[in-house]
């Protein structure tokens, strides 16, 4: 039995080594390179294009800027809020992502000079007969969370009568408005423009209000060369035409007029095939590895809570409650945000998920290996020690056999739990399989299918696991 | 020689009382039946005797070796007591033969081929040499008694433990069961078994024990408490059991 702790124990810190080690490479790199944060959804700004690859006004000064500059950067799109929180925890270096300049945020972010000029629109069906906040009495309002456009909507909201719905995604906000759920959206003048453009059947009905600027941000006195570099370069860019060039490629008229795009569900099938498919792979790996260290997490703290001796038990049944008892979700962000934040130590958000995974599914496996032990007649046991078999031996030759055999429906259903449970963490911005469908849903706009798509695949997936696991439980019986 | 000395053994389980100061010798090749009303604490007192119920307060020493002192080996001191359950607790992970193999094997008693032709000669001698390659759960009951039987002696023990033996069987697979018990008291091994069957009590014990409420209440030869017993309560249960 002690041989077995120290085994597993090993085996986990080695694991975990090995995953913080990849972690500090980029910082460990001679040349600085620089991690910077951006939305996932906020075209023109920043999404992904039909290669899976980031475009827009943001990506495309920042890249524009760090070559003029010369310095080495990463664009990370992990969300607006997810990047406000890793620029605050120094996961990263910086963001840009369409942020509004405002005092508020000035007291926590040091900017660099505006490089975009906006201001707030309302927009609203096409077909709609609203003119403008007045008509918004008694209606419903969808915003944005964390956006200065929600900021100015909610503001309003009493004077003019309307509530307002939250949303973390664009497109889920704009959608709301044309399924008819809220009357109205208010959004970033050049974002709402290019959503129409690209087939969005709303339409802007209000004049720019509240001129905002635009900024690119670090946390507060952590950064000033890169403040710098960025200034520098956005001056050079502005004067020799670049920067224009940017602005034109994504909103003039002319530039957006695509080929006509087959928005059937096998056309955007094929579109997105390889975006899909390498969502779908993130996916499988996220799942394999955090299932490798579950387990390992599970067994462990399951076997210490079937010791004969209280302590053991006492840290098993904690573990299991702590993990347990967190929403994945909550349990995701405090591990991705929160512990570099107390540790100063940054880790990648692959990592962060495979650990978050390994606690909460370890949790659970911990919890039925105990039972499935637990579920061992005690005259088993009881027989072995009974002919001198010390409880080591006794536990390895005929009491975990059987136990594992009650536990195997249970191993396979927490693989099944394990491979959805991953699309939670599409929050701290792990390009998975949910992931990689809230991005293309973002530039395409088409919610509907592409969720049709990721659902039917995840469906498909699941299937041909629970084939395999049957045909496994099947060999295991016999 | 006494293999087995018990004085003064008390076990509670919480306020509850089950063991009240027991004292019990057995003697070398005894054969001791203990008998009584079900909650009399006769199952509790044999699990005591190799501890897998730990006294509240008590010696107990077997073979010389003091039970309840910490020093002492519990597991040594368990492969020469072998113990019989009500319910067989056969490995239900391995084979009849693996049954029998495990224990000498695991505890370097004898070599993978010694410990074969062991269990082939045991299971010989229990009527089931068929068996040898069968899964337990295919067998039944009164075979699995057997089995567990011939996994105990694979040991070599010094001493057979019997915990109701024959309880969970069928009434036509007793006998058998029983019959492979007579051989073995016959043969000179030294035996405590906690019965119902009072005709096993009487043919083949050398001393019978009534217990009650904890009690020692009435021991002697099997013609002592059979044919006259003292105790008004051995003569009540007696009469209840034989004359049922």
């Amino acid at each position: 039995m002690k041989k077995l702790i120290v085994f597993l124990s090993s085996f986990l810190l080695v694991g975990l080594f090995v995953f913080g080690h990849q972690a500090q490479q980029p910082v460990q790199a001679a040349e600085k390179t620089y991690e910077i944060g951006t939305d996932v959804t906020y075209p023109p700004f920043e999404f992904a294009n039909e290669k899976n690859q980031y475009v827009g006004i943001d990506i495309d000064i920042m890249k524009a800027i760090a070559k003029s500059e010369g310095f080495k950067m990463n664009i990370k799109p992990l969300g607006f809020n997810a990047a406000v929180q890793a620029v605050q925890s120094e996961q990263i270096d910086g963001m840009i992502a369409g942020m509004t300049i405002t005092p508020e945020r000035q007291a926590k972010f040091d900017f660099a000079d505006p490089y975009y000029k906006t201001g707030v629109v309302m927009a609203v069906q096409k077909d709609s007969k609203i003119k403008g906040l007045e008509g918004l009495r008694g209606k419903r309002v969808a915003i944005k969370t964390g956006t200065s456009a929600g900021a100015y909507a909610t503001a309003r909201a009493k004077e003019y009568g309307f509530t307002t719905v939250t949303f973390d995604d664009s497109d889920n906000m704009y959608n709301d408005v044309v399924n008819g759920n809220s009357a109205a959206c208010f959004e970033d003048e050049p974002v709402m423009q290019y959503g129409i453009k690209t087939g969005l059947k709303l339409k802007i009905v209000t004049k720019p209000a509240e001129g905002g600027e635009y900024g690119f941000a670090v946390k507060k006195g952590s950064n000033p060369e890169l403040i710098a570099k960025f200034n520098k370069g956005l001056a050079k860019l502005k004067t020799n035409g670049q920067y224009d060039k940017i602005k034109a490629k994504y909103l003039s008229t002319e530039s957006t007029k695509k080929a006509t795009v087959d928005h059937s569900f096998f056309g955007l099938l094929k579109e997105n095939k390889d975006a899909l498919l390498s969502g779908l792979g993130q996916t499988l790996l996220l799942t394999v590895i955090a299932i490798f260290f579950a387990t390992i997490f599970g067994v462990f703290f399951g076997l210490l809570g079937v010791l004969p001796n209280r302590f053991a038990r006492g840290i098993s049944n904690t573990v299991i409650y702590i993990f347990r008892g967190l929403p994945l979700l909550v349990l995701a962000l405090f591990i991705y945000t929160g512990i570099p934040s107390l540790t100063g130590q940054k880790i990648p958000a692959i990592v962060a998920g495979v650990i978050t995974l390994m606690f909460n599914e370890g949790a659970y496996t911990a919890a039925f290996v105990k039972g499935g032990i637990g579920a061992v007649s005690s005259g088993q046991m009881e027989a072995a020690r009974s002919l001198g078999l010390p409880y080591s031996k006794a536990m390895r030759r005929v009491v975990l056999p059987q136990g594992i055999r009650i536990m195997v429906p249970s191993f396979i259903n927490q693989f099944i739990i394990t491979l959805k449970d991953t699309s939670i963490l599409s929050i701290i911005g792990i390009l998975e399989l949910t992931q990689t469908g809230k991005i293309i849903i973002a530039r395409n706009l088409e919610g509907f299918k592409i969720w049709a798509m990721i659902a039917l695949i995840y469906l498909i997936v699941i299937t041909v696991l629970t084939w395999l696991s049957k045909y496994i439980e099947r060999r295991m019986a016999n | 020689m006494n293999r087995i000395e018990v004085s003064h053994l008390i076990k509670n389980y919480g306020s509850n009382e089950v063991l009240k100061d027991l004292d019990l010798t057995v003697g070398n090749n005894e054969v001791v039946v203990m008998i009584g009303p079900s909650g009399s604490g006769k199952s509790t007192f044999l699990r005591c005797l190799n501890r897998l119920e730990e006294p509240t307060s008590g010696e107990i020493i077997v073979d010389g070796y003091n039970l309840s002192d910490s020093k002492s080996d519990l597991n040594q001191i368990r492969e020469k007591i072998g113990m019989v359950f009500q319910h067989f607790n056969l490995f239900k992970n391995l084979t009849v033969a693996e049954n029998i193999m495990l224990a000498p094997v695991e505890l370097g008693k004898m070599t993978a081929e010694k410990a074969q032709t062991t269990a082939k000669k045991l299971l010989e001698t229990v009527g089931l040499a068929d068996k040898y390659d069968a899964n337990p759960q295919s067998l039944s009951g009164g075979q699995k008694q057997r089995v567990a039987i011939a996994r105990a002696l694979a040991m070599q023990p010094d001493i057979l433990l019997f915990d109701e033996p024959t309880s969970a069987l069928d009434p036509e697979m007793v006998g058998d069961v029983l019959a492979v018990m007579k051989r073995l008291a016959k043969d000179g091994m030294t035996m405590v078994v906690v019965t119902h069957e009072m005709g096993f009590a009487k043919e083949v014990a050398d001393r019978v024990i009534f217990m009650a409420d904890g009690h020692i209440v009435e021991q002697g030869t099997p013609q002592e408490i059979f044919e006259t017993p003292q105790n008004e309560r051995t003569k009540d249960f007696l009469n209840k059991v034989l004359n049922a």
